[in-house]
């Protein structure tokens, strides 16, 4: 699949992307497998919690890179717009859904799901993005 | 913005692959661009000027 691309930057966002998501499962893991076995404390607990967040973030930075190295400006504005929509849509459900919280008891929506969110959003919004330019 | 290059295209018997390899971007692009859909930059407007051996005033109307 990634040998199909020609685009190098845009195989070189997959590749990393494909890594970043490896490193998140991987370290996901480990971060469970610690706490359930040594209980870490203090500075070391947040170490070891915040070891699954770092290729998240890892991605986003190659979500950046990835638009900095893209030569085709008409993708880098699809891309754009997407990620515009991803910011869009997750703001307006946490707004709605904090709301509901407050008021209504809705069921809590921890905040470890929000990434996720918004990659849904952002891939609505590619489909929408690209549709209008067909 | 509307424009020639599908006329321009045509005359040199280029698909829109073609252009895109030339102008090395997507054929998505392409079609964005000639379809009126997406402005090009500038950059990239010299650069199909200069591809066609034209001017951009040549290649693109301003509907305004």
């Amino acid at each position: 699949m990634i040998c199909s691309i020609k685009n190098p930057a845009e195989r070189r966002y997959v590749i990393r992307m494909w890594v970043a998501a490896g490193l998140c499962i991987v370290f996901a893991f480990v971060a469970a497998f610690t706490f359930r076995l040594s209980h870490p404390t203090g500075i070391l607990a947040y170490l070891v919690a915040v070891l699954p967040a770092l290729p998240i973030l890892g991605a986003l930075v190659c979500t950046g890179v990835y638009l900095a190295e893209e030569k085709d400006e008409f993708q880098r504005n699809l891309l754009v717009q997407s990620l515009l929509g991803g910011t869009g849509g997750t703001l307006a459900l946490i707004t709605v859904w904090g709301y509901l919280e407050d008021f209504a008891k809705t069921p809590h929506l921890d905040l470890i799901w929000i990434y996720a969110i918004f990659w849904g959003f952002a891939g609505i919004s590619y489909g929408v993005v690209r549709a209008r330019y067909r | 913005m509307k424009n020639r290059l599908r006329v321009l295209r045509a005359e040199r018997d280029w698909s829109q692959a073609d252009l895109a390899e030339r102008l090395e971007v997507s054929r998505q692009s392409v079609n964005a661009i000639e379809t009126g859909k997406f402005d090009p930059s500038l950059p990239l407007a010299f650069k199909l000027a200069r591809l066609f051996e034209t001017t951009i005033e040549d290649l693109f109307t301003d509907e305004g």
